[in-house]
């Protein structure tokens, strides 16, 4: 089976509603068929575990690839110079070395974000004005997150939306113009972008003694979590304070969970209490693993997550992720990133030496 | 039933007068609680007082030749395998640590040898030259006298594992005949308490001029107090931890930081013929399974030259063999949960960088208890390793290319094991003391350092004392006020 044929299964998936088990199962393995022949390191990765196309019969039985090899290795089944696009990681665990996903076009992602998106953010409507809280894809071109709030402001975004991040920061009078438009309209609006922009705006708003009341429908996404920042934000008083400074009920307050290597995000169904259950579109499925058998951990325990993401059509469906979580009826909870350990002897461990370095 | 131990020593404060933290230890389904006297600030301050007392009564009077024989004697009670304590030690510390009990073993007896009269006095010899001026002023060449005056009180906050390093440090506390108190490490909170106890048993009265106690690490208001008091503290941990225990000391007091750092070996190609690399493998092996690397010292890289009749990679392969064949004898720790998280990641790169290209392979995986990584490009992501048995071999055309690959980690470096001639060891010293490696030894001994080392270059004893001198001019001056001048 070739590109085009895989490519074509996917988008009549995607304009299903649902679909069943067999459908994901028969796509998945397709895809993995195709992957293996396409992408020469991950072909060898299959080989040293002993699953190949002929042995695996089953979508989780997957070789998931973890993140890090997408800083060691080029995991594309095209030619990386020719891609519309290069995501990468912000290299927050390894200076200098980034992970690199190539997306030869962004047809499938595109359509995996936007079909995503309409259904778990935007709710019954079609248009908002986005108040965008992350510098645009030209200050950033290798951010996937970067494209992906342009494309929901491209898609989705009222006349006016309008960028509230200049370089890479906050622009608070465009922010207050706004937010005051916003009030003044009456109609609903969004704000969305990068958790860390919403504690230095909500930081901004205290010391000016400034809050807001968004009109009724208005919405909240942030993404990216609130560790490894300049301090740390318990998220049970992100929430609050959201609600409070913008008057957007937690409810409506709506977190992304998306990764570089991945092209289908997660999100949840409001923040009323924390931490909230996460969860995809069925073109997207995750398993939460013991780290050290690779078997399933009985459902309900923590474990890290693994995700099979049929979108992910050009580099690799399953991702091993270094994120704990746990299973639940209908999606996950997720707990945070893996931490390195604190070394017991004196003898300087790798992660120690990167914190020292990065710091 | 649960066995229990008592860590900790505290002359002066009664068993009512701490209070008691627990702390339970698993290894191999075996479950082990220990007690550890943590006192309040009032408990601290007496024993501040207590031991400094004892110190000026029954310490400082003595000669250093007089202390060298108690510890002499302390250590002797030690090698004695039959000795209760010895026994202690043995029974307790694989579980307490997770080490295997043949590295404890070992271990224990190559330390204290490192304690015995002979080392001692080597040891002060080669910190004072004359060890004398431990006692009273002695004349130096160029003219005057000098003396060197111990603490009144050092503080030791120790950390980690490897039950060697408060061993280290009452030796060198005692030998400048300083009044001590040690915080213990949670990963090994017994070591200074026994050893406290034995040398009680040889010389009460100097034991007491010591005490051994627990707290919550990063306790300011006990912290503070103590190094107030403190006329030197020496500490061991993350540069992180070290940065806080450093805010909190007075600027007049002595601060004598040990930060993480790790170690390298260089093999030469003269070391890589069939005759002589069992036995450089098998050293190596050794260097990297005792203490699962957690040392200081330990090695993370092996710098392998080409053209020997075996290449580096496979140098790299058999290494992976010698590896499992420690595993027999010296099987690794359990490891925790974020270890493994970390283990994991670094064998992912490994893995990852291996199917990318053919300069680099990586040998380990499913069920084993070590970890090679082989590279030829120069690529040093992969350093520092992720500690438990986890070693890059490195392919260099020289060996003298290895201080410039080395010279990222300068702040960092340890220790270097060397294999090649004696003609190269020394050209190599020269090259590898630049870049900040402080001890070069042979292969197979990285983890034992020899008595009296400068551990990370600096003279371990003198640093922890104060130097006054009697100028010249004050012998001069003082020849006209004699009764029997002219």
């Amino acid at each position: 089976m070739g590109e085009k044929e895989v490519l074509q299964g996917l988008k009549d998936m995607m304009k299903a509603v649902e679909a069943d088990e067999a459908a994901f199962q028969n796509l998945a393995l397709q895809l993995f068929q195709y992957q293996y022949r396409h992408n020469p390191p991950y072909r060898r990765f299959c080989q040293s575990r002993g699953r190949t196309p002929r042995i695996v019969k089953d979508w989780w039985e997957i070789p998931a690839v973890p993140m890090r090899a997408f800083k060691e290795a080029t995991l594309s089944c095209n030619d990386p110079a020719e891609a519309e696009a290069v995501f990468m990681t912000s290299g927050t665990t390894r200076p200098g070395k980034r992970g690199k996903h190539v997306h030869p076009t962004l047809d499938i992602y595109n359509r995996s974000m936007l079909r995503n998106f309409r259904q778990r953010f935007m709710g019954a409507r079609d248009v908002l004005s986005m108040g965008i809280l992350f510098p645009r894809p030209e200050t950033l071109p290798h951010s996937s997150l970067a494209h992906y709030l342009s494309l929901a402001v491209r898609e989705f975004g009222g006349e006016h939306s309008s960028y509230l991040v200049d370089g890479e920061e906050v622009h608070f009078s465009r922010l207050l113009h706004f937010l005051r438009e916003a009030e003044r309209s009456g109609e609903p609006c969004a704000l969305l972008g990068a958790s860390f922009h919403f504690v230095h705006v909500m930081d901004f708003l205290e010391q000016e003694g400034l809050s807001f009341r968004l009109p009724e429908g208005s919405r909240i996404l942030d993404t990216g979590g609130l560790k490894g920042q300049s301090r740390h934000v318990d998220p049970d008083v992100f929430y609050a304070g959201l609600a409070a400074r913008f008057g957007v009920p937690r409810h409506r307050c709506i977190n992304m969970y998306g990764l570089t290597e991945l092209s289908t995000q997660f999100y949840d169904d409001g923040n009323e209490t924390v931490p909230s259950k996460k969860s995809g579109p069925y073109w997207i499925r995750t398993r939460v693993i013991d780290p050290v058998s690779g078997e399933d951990v009985p459902y309900g325990e923590t474990g890290v997550l693994v995700h099979y993401d049929l979108a992910n059509v050009h580099s690799v469906l399953a991702v091993m992720t270094e994120d704990w979580g746990k299973a639940v009826e209908g999606g996950f909870i997720l707990m945070g990133r893996a931490e390195g350990a604190e070394a017991r002897g004196c003898s300087l461990a790798a992660e120690e030496f990167l914190r020292s370095s990065k710091g | 039933m649960e066995m229990w131990e008592t860590a900790g020593y505290h002359p002066g404060l009664g068993e009512t007068e701490v209070q008691w933290r627990e702390q339970t230890f698993e290894q191999g389904g075996e479950r082990r609680r220990v007690r550890v006297p943590v006192p309040d600030e009032k408990g601290l301050q007496r024993l501040v007082e207590v031991v400094r007392k004892n110190r000026q009564t029954d310490l400082a009077s003595l000669s250093v030749s007089e202390v060298v024989h108690r510890i002499d004697q302390t250590v002797e009670r030690l090698l004695d395998r039959n000795h209760p304590l010895r026994r202690r030690m043995e029974d307790w510390l694989p579980v307490v640590t997770g080490l295997a009990p043949d590295v404890i073993r070992t271990g224990l007896t190559a330390s204290m040898k490192t304690f015995r009269k002979p080392q001692l006095l080597r040891w002060l010899a080669e910190d004072f030259g004359n060890p004398a001026m431990l006692d009273s002023f002695q004349p130096r060449v160029n003219g005057g006298f000098t003396r060197a005056i111990s603490p009144h009180l050092l503080v030791h906050i120790w950390s980690g594992n490897v039950p060697g390093i408060p061993l280290w440090s009452l030796v060198s506390g005692l030998l400048v005949r300083s009044a001590q108190i040690g915080k213990v490490a949670s990963a090994e909170p017994l070591m200074a308490g026994w050893f406290a106890q034995a040398l009680e048993e040889v010389d009460p009265k100097l034991a007491r001029c010591l005490a051994v106690v627990g707290w919550q690490g990063g306790d300011e208001s006990r912290e503070r107090l103590l190094f107030q008091e403190a006329e030197v503290v020496s500490a061991y941990g993350s540069n992180e931890t070290l940065e806080a225990i450093q805010s909190r000391i007075p600027v007049t007091t002595r601060f004598l930081p040990h930060g993480h750092r790790f170690g390298l070996a260089l093999v030469g190609k003269e070391a890589l013929n069939p005759a002589r690399v069992a036995d450089v493998l098998r050293k190596a092996a050794r260097d990297v399974a005792i203490y699962d690397q957690q040392g200081c010292y330990s090695p993370h890289c092996f710098y392998v030259e080409k053209g020997g009749v075996l290449s580096p990679r496979q140098f790299a392969r058999m290494l992976a063999h010698e590896l499992d064949i420690m595993q027999i004898r010296y099987p690794r720790r359990t490891l925790s949960p974020r270890e493994i998280g970390e283990w994991n990641r670094w064998n992912q790169q490994a893995e990852w960088r291996a199917l990318e290209g053919e300069e680099a392979e990586w040998i380990g995986g499913d069920g084993r208890f070590w970890s090679v990584a082989y590279e030829e490009t120069g690529d040093a992501s992969l350093l520092p390793t992720c500690l438990n048995r986890a070693v890059l071999v490195s392919a260099v055309n020289d060996l003298e290319e290895v201080a410039g690959r080395i010279a990222p980690f300068r702040a960092y470096l340890q220790t270097a094991g060397i294999a090649a001639s004696s003609r190269r060891m020394f050209q190599l010293a020269d090259r590898l003391a630049e870049t900040g490696i402080t001890r070069i030894c042979a292969l197979g001994h990285m983890t034992v350092p020899s008595s009296g080392w400068h551990h990370d270059g600096r003279p371990v004893l003198k640093d922890l004392v104060r130097l006054v001198d009697v100028e010249p001019s004050a012998e001069v001056a003082a020849e006209p006020h004699n009764p029997y001048s002219e």
